[in-house]
């Protein structure tokens, strides 16, 4: 009995002494500005970094980077494949593979190559894998062509040197130009046939890689000869695949890991007293969507006033407070954080009441409205879709979550057109410029939304004008006006910026982290993170 | 009643525990103490206190009527699933030992295919097919708990059907309908008993293992399992929430066993009739 009652109780003092302290979230401050970590360049290189992150790169679209659909591949392509132009911190665009262009005109580029870059192969980069990767960009399936906008020609001016010339003005071009999808590729063996970039990654990137299983594991090794000096600093970085939030975290704390990307909005707290390990939750300008299916044979949504009775009962800020525990904030269309976004609080379903929703389920005959809410199971994505439920619950709005694996919620989302799905959460990245997100609003170019979504031209105009803004006075009017187009056509609703929290061993790894990220890319200076004791 | 009577202290006592988790049940779902149990109330991860008696989870919801809803659903898809199990099992296993023979032969080789799976694994692979939920639940713990009692009820079968009054209805002209359903099934009916009450502690471990690996009921519905599953990573920071449904998942457990143990004593006579 005696080690009975020493049990309970040193499980009431256990208790006990976690309920008088309440759940504090720490506060972060960047090191600098836009980071929240740099890598000690004292510390010396090599050394093999371990990470965990909860999914792999899209299985269906293979290792082709131009056919990369999901930020995930981005992040894990970016260590081999590189692009012309570079995101920095606070956005900003920085040289890539591209040290310098200019804008002789709104619809013309001039990149100017950087000397010495090879391929992993030996061979050195020049102008038409340049020019032959962004035309094979522009001429294949994937969805990132619709990014890079409206080009009418690449050329080659000479070895080094790129012209682009756009049909129209269109900003976020160079933006778009930093991501994976649009990175240079080997094109004279993908030419000759000796390379298929669909199996066999050959990129200009600090990394090479060396093994892949699907949903399991990658080991990526520095590349030798790489452009920049003394870059990458770490030898290998082992890839491992743990869809478990809980298994990431505790890999963390036993030194199993020395880096993770977490999704547990509570992680900073949760590590915050384990010894040597650093939680930073990182800003995006990624944000979750509700996707109410317009398409659906006998669909609840097809009439506009039920889908805007459903928006006008979101909560974002109430999302954005429970659901990402204050780490994400309210957005429309254009991502809160980045110059010249809308407010999210000025939006018209924003300013519209709980009785008008109610009003207009009435008038639509929608009373009784109830419909199932597929979502997947990567936190915090099952907290959105339960925040979302109790929402719709005050105007009488039954909700079912459905909640599956990633690859079945990609199924059910995408797999048929007409998509049979009622609604859907998800989230988009957010990139690096207010309104490239919104092309995702055009489903006839898009494409991979025509199961849910119905083409609106009016819509399409909007996202069309505001991408053809240039930066000044009138851009901001521009993305207010798409903004308000986004929320009345109410196909595919906004929500709340996705946090994404980055842990690692501080006696292990000196990573450097963003404080913002728009790519969904927490590996975006891996070539930068220093390996310690080892 | 009168065999409540002849259980032990210890049965009795389980018997108790069991009740009052019913009655908490019922408490929870039909008068709804303590709130809707998915309703956003108060601020994320609020300690107990007087508010919250039971402290508040990652979305702010009571803790109180989670718990009393976890437990609601957990003994209900284990009750369910453990008297379609006694149904299944006793139909087998009543055939299975009265005829013998290649009838015999073709059940437990069944339940041995069954038997070769470990349990959590089956119950994964149910899920997998039925795709997550209630219904992945049920047919897990069925499938889990079938094997064994469709040989314990097979075994008490033959051995009746070997006794003389058996014979002596067959050799009066009695069927073989009404001699099972009139000497053989109330022969096997304590064996039955005794293994639906282990059956129903096995039932909530599945669920528990189920909902743990996020098969099993779907947010935001409450079980233990569940409650557990999301409790687990705040152990440290918010143990409560892991805390209280640990605990109700071990009481329900061992009430069960004690009370399983305490009627298997009272309806197998030749060992309570012996010396002790």
């Amino acid at each position: 009995m005696r080690r009975i009652g020493t049990v309970l109780v040193a499980a009431a003092a256990v208790l006990g002494s976690a309920c008088a302290a309440p759940v504090v979230a720490p506060t972060v401050t960047p090191v600098a500005p836009g980071l929240l970590a740099i890598a000690d360049p004292a510390a010396p290189p090599g050394g093999v970094l371990e990470l965990q992150i909860p999914i792999d790169t899209g299985a269906a679209s293979g290792l082709d980077p131009q056919l990369a659909d999901v930020a995930v591949s981005w992040q894990l392509m970016s260590l081999v494949y590189e692009t012309l132009v570079v995101i920095g911190p606070g956005f900003r665009i920085e040289p890539g593979l591209a040290v310098s262009w200019e804008t002789p005109s709104p619809t013309e580029y001039v990149f100017h190559l950087r000397e010495g870059v090879t391929f992993a192969n030996g061979r050195p980069m020049d102008a038409a894998d340049v020019v032959g990767s962004l035309e094979r960009l522009l001429a294949g399936p994937g969805v990132w062509a619709t990014q890079v906008g409206p080009v009418a020609s690449v050329a080659a001016v000479d070895d080094r040197t790129v012209r682009v010339v756009l049909d129209r003005p269109y900003t976020p071009f160079l933006a778009a130009l930093a991501n994976t999808p649009a990175a240079v590729l080997p094109m004279r063996e993908i030419a000759a046939g000796t390379v298929d970039p669909a199996t066999t990654m050959l990129g200009t990137g600090p990394f090479v890689a060396e093994f892949h299983r699907q949903d399991v594991l990658w080991r990526f090794a520095r590349r030798p000869g790489y452009w920049a000096p003394a870059r990458p600093a770490a030898d290998k970085i082992i890839v491992s695949i743990v869809p478990q939030e809980s298994t990431r975290i505790a890999a963390l704390q036993n030194q199993s890991a020395d880096f993770a990307v977490l999704g547990n909005v509570d992680a900073p707290q949760l590590l915050a007293g384990v010894r040597g390990v650093v939680a930073l939750p990182q800003a995006t300008t990624d944000f979750y969507y509700l996707m109410l299916n317009n398409n659906a044979p006998g669909g609840k949504f097809a009439d506009p006033r039920v889908r805007t009775a459903v928006n006008i009962a979101m909560d974002r800020t109430q999302i954005a407070a429970v659901a990402t525990a204050g780490l994400g904030t309210p957005t429309g269309v254009t991502p809160a954080g980045l110059p010249d976004a809308c407010d999210p609080a000025a939006l018209p379903s924003a300013t519209a009441d709980l009785d008008e929703a109610r009003r207009l389920l009435a008038e639509a005959g929608a009373t009784d409205l109830s419909f199932t809410l597929t979502a997947f199971s990567t936190e915090p994505a099952p907290a959105v879709a339960q925040v979302i439920q109790q929402n719709l619950a005050r105007i009488g709005v039954r909700v079912t979550i459905q909640q599956l694996d990633e690859g079945s919620w990609a199924g059910a989302v995408y797999g048929e057109v007409p998509a049979r799905f009622d609604a859907a959460l998800s989230w988009f990245a957010g990139y690096a410029d207010a309104g490239m997100v919104a092309q995702w609003w055009k489903p006839e170019q898009a494409q991979f939304n025509i199961g849910f979504m119905a083409p609106d031209a009016g819509l399409t105009a909007a996202v069309d004008t505001a991408l053809a803004a240039p930066e000044g006075p009138g851009r901001p009017v521009a993305l207010r006006e798409l903004c308000a187009a986004v929320d009345r056509d109410a196909q595919m609703i906004p929500l709340v910026t996705r946090p994404v929290v980055v842990g690692y061993r501080a006696d292990a790894v000196s990573p450097t982290v963003f404080a913002t990220e728009g790519y969904g890319n927490v590996l975006r200076r891996a070539a930068d993170f220093r390996v310690l004791g080892r | 009643m009168t065999w409540i009577r002849g259980l032990d202290r210890l049965s009795l006592a389980g018997l108790a525990v069991l009740a009052l988790l019913v009655g908490a049940a019922l408490a929870g779902t039909l008068l709804g103490v303590g709130g809707a149990q998915d309703a956003i109330v108060g601020p994320r991860l609020a300690p107990p206190d007087g508010q919250w008696p039971l402290g508040t989870d990652q979305l702010g919801r009571s803790m109180l009527p989670r718990v009393l809803a976890g437990i609601g659903t957990t003994l209900l898809l284990s009750a369910v699933a453990v008297a379609v199990t006694a149904t299944a099992s006793t139909l087998l296993g009543l055939v299975a030992g009265y005829r013998g023979g290649w009838v015999g032969e073709v059940v437990l080789r069944g339940v041995d295919v069954l038997y070769a799976f470990p349990t959590i694994v089956l119950a994964i692979l149910v899920a997998a097919v039925l795709g997550p939920g209630r219904s992945a639940t049920l047919a897990s713990i069925v499938l889990v708990t079938v094997p064994l009692m469709t040989r314990l009820v097979k075994v008490a079968a033959e051995t009746v059907a070997r006794r003389d009054f058996v014979t002596s209805a067959l050799i009066s002209g009695a069927s073989h309908r009404y001699v099972l359903a009139r000497h053989v099934l109330p022969n096997v009916a304590g064996t039955v008993a005794v293994q639906g009450t282990y059956a129903l502690s096995v039932g909530i471990l599945v669920e528990g293992g189920l909902s743990f690996l996020g098969f099993g009921v779907q947010p935001p519905a409450s079980s233990l399992g569940a409650l557990i599953q999301q409790g687990g990573i705040y152990l440290l920071a918010a143990p409560w929430l892991l805390v209280w449904p640990g605990m109700v998942l071990v009481a329900a457990v061992l009430a069960i066993t004690v009370f399983g143990d305490g009627l298997r004593d009272r309806l197998e006579p030749r060992d309570s009739r012996a010396l002790k």
